[in-house]
């Protein structure tokens, strides 16, 4: 059964949706996010780090049971806040296994606002899920 | 087919999970100490920051809620003794995203300039301000026009007082700027030569109260872009009163009014905030560097707002 397979491999990927209304508010439009009943949790590999203004963010590849690669944006906040929550620009390298959870973009694009990132050891690198205004730039 | 069929599945399905916890936990956050460390934005994650180098101090945003802790006790900032006519130190969080909510009434000039900074609608009926060229993450691409004054006054990235015999100069973190106010004496012009983004200021002490006046604006600059109901404008004619003052060594207090008749039928008396010293931080630098925001526009905003890339 090879559906099955699919299915299984897509739940995989999607590790899960949690519903925590109203964690955010919106300061700064991050308007093109989609609410927070839709946050997903998916692994790749991190292929691009870019720590510059006027946001961080990483491009990680994410592949599925056929071998197809895809890319994923995730967007973080400015460079100063993200030192203030313990990231640097020497914390990934192209290469990195990740497990990345991000609140997804409207437009069903592969892009997302970066909530969590876990390594395969399960070592949290960043946790933004209880941080009040996650939407700010 | 089969990929059809997970694509679906990873945008249909799924596990939701409801977090009594989480929610409780959320709606105990509100409202965060818009006095303090500022408006929504509390860094408070359980990660400790990334430390500056050995010797120098950290950005005032580069700093979590444990460092500022930290900071004042080190500095001894509660009871320490202060001059209140002594504004110098480096401030921030502002705390003061929300100082242009609830504007006066608008003459019909300013609800046509507001309706021109409307701009599109999001899904959720958001209003977008696409016509915003310089916004942080605002819905719209950026073009690092300069923010300008007092606009930067609601951002919570720091700045810093400096005290000179015939000027204040307040220096931005945020797109790496300064403002100079004059308080030698000269008076603000009746005709400025020409606009300036940051205002012509000058400055004086009404006792223990600093007290700032400009004019003299480039009216191209917002008062604010803050959701939902930002986009408020301004127009050449905009002078704008500000009253400072120390109420303690680690206290600032910043209030401002906007008087701009073109634009408000009544003067914009906005609250007073407070604003927190950040002894352990100095300014870094924070450019609008139009090479990089036009690789985030391309990379990140627009692809994320469903356009392609340009």
């Amino acid at each position: 059964m090879r559906t099955p397979r699919a299915l299984a491999a897509a739940l995989a990927v999607m590790v899960e949706f949690s519903l925590l209304g109203g964690v955010v508010s919106a300061h700064h439009s991050r308007a093109g996010y989609d609410t927070d009943d839709k946050i997903t949790t998916v692994k790749g590999i991190v292929t691009e780090f870019q720590w510059r203004n006027p946001h961080v963010y990483i491009i990680w590849s994410v592949k599925d049971d056929k071998g197809n690669v895809a890319p994923w944006t995730g967007e973080f906040s400015s460079p100063s806040t993200m030192l203030s929550e313990g990231l640097s620009k020497s914390t990934f390298k192209v290469g990195d296994e990740i497990a990345i959870t991000f609140i997804p973009a409207r437009a069903g694009t592969p892009q997302g606002l970066v909530i969590k990132i876990v390594r395969p050891d399960g070592r949290v690198v960043i946790d933004l899920s209880q941080r009040r205004g996650l939407r700010n730039p | 087919m089969r990929n059809r069929i997970i694509v679906s599945i990873m945008a249909f399905a799924g596990v939701v999970c409801f977090s009594s916890a989480a929610l409780a936990q959320a709606q105990g956050q509100e409202p965060v100490r818009p006095n303090q460390f500022g408006g929504d934005s509390d860094h408070t994650g359980p990660i400790p920051s990334v430390p500056p180098p050995a010797g120098w101090k950290a950005c005032p945003r580069c700093q979590n809620e444990k460092d500022r802790t930290d900071a004042n006790i080190k500095y001894k900032v509660e009871g320490h003794k202060f001059n209140p006519r002594d504004l110098s130190g480096v401030w921030g969080f502002q705390g003061v995203g929300a100082t242009f909510r609830n504007p006066p009434p608008l003459t019909p000039w300013g609800k046509q300039q507001h309706e021109a900074t409307i701009g599109e609608k999001n899904a959720a009926g958001e209003s977008l301000h696409t016509k915003d060229t310089s916004g942080e993450g605002s819905g719209s691409q950026i073009n690092c026009d300069p923010k300008g004054w007092p606009r930067l006054h609601t951002y919570n990235y720091g700045f810093e007082f400096v005290m000179l015999p015939d000027r204040v100069v307040q220096f931005f973190e945020l797109t790496h700027t300064w403002r100079t106010i004059w308080t030698d004496g000269r008076k603000l012009p009746d005709s400025p030569t020409e606009p300036h983004w940051m205002g012509w200021t000058v400055g004086h002490w009404e006792g223990n109260t600093f007290i700032a006046e400009s004019n003299g604006y480039e009216d191209r600059s917002w008062l604010s872009d803050t959701q939902p109901d930002g986009g408020w404008t301004h127009s050449d004619e905009m002078r704008v009163v500000e009253r400072w003052r120390r109420l303690n060594y680690g206290t600032l207090e910043a209030q401002l009014t906007v008087i701009d008749p073109k634009t408000y039928t009544q003067p914009w008396v906005t609250p007073a905030v407070t604003i927190a010293l950040v002894p352990g931080a100095e300014l870094w630098e924070n450019f609008c560097a139009p090479s990089d925001y036009n690789t985030f526009n391309n990379e990140v905003f627009l692809p994320t707002a469903g356009e392609v890339k340009k």
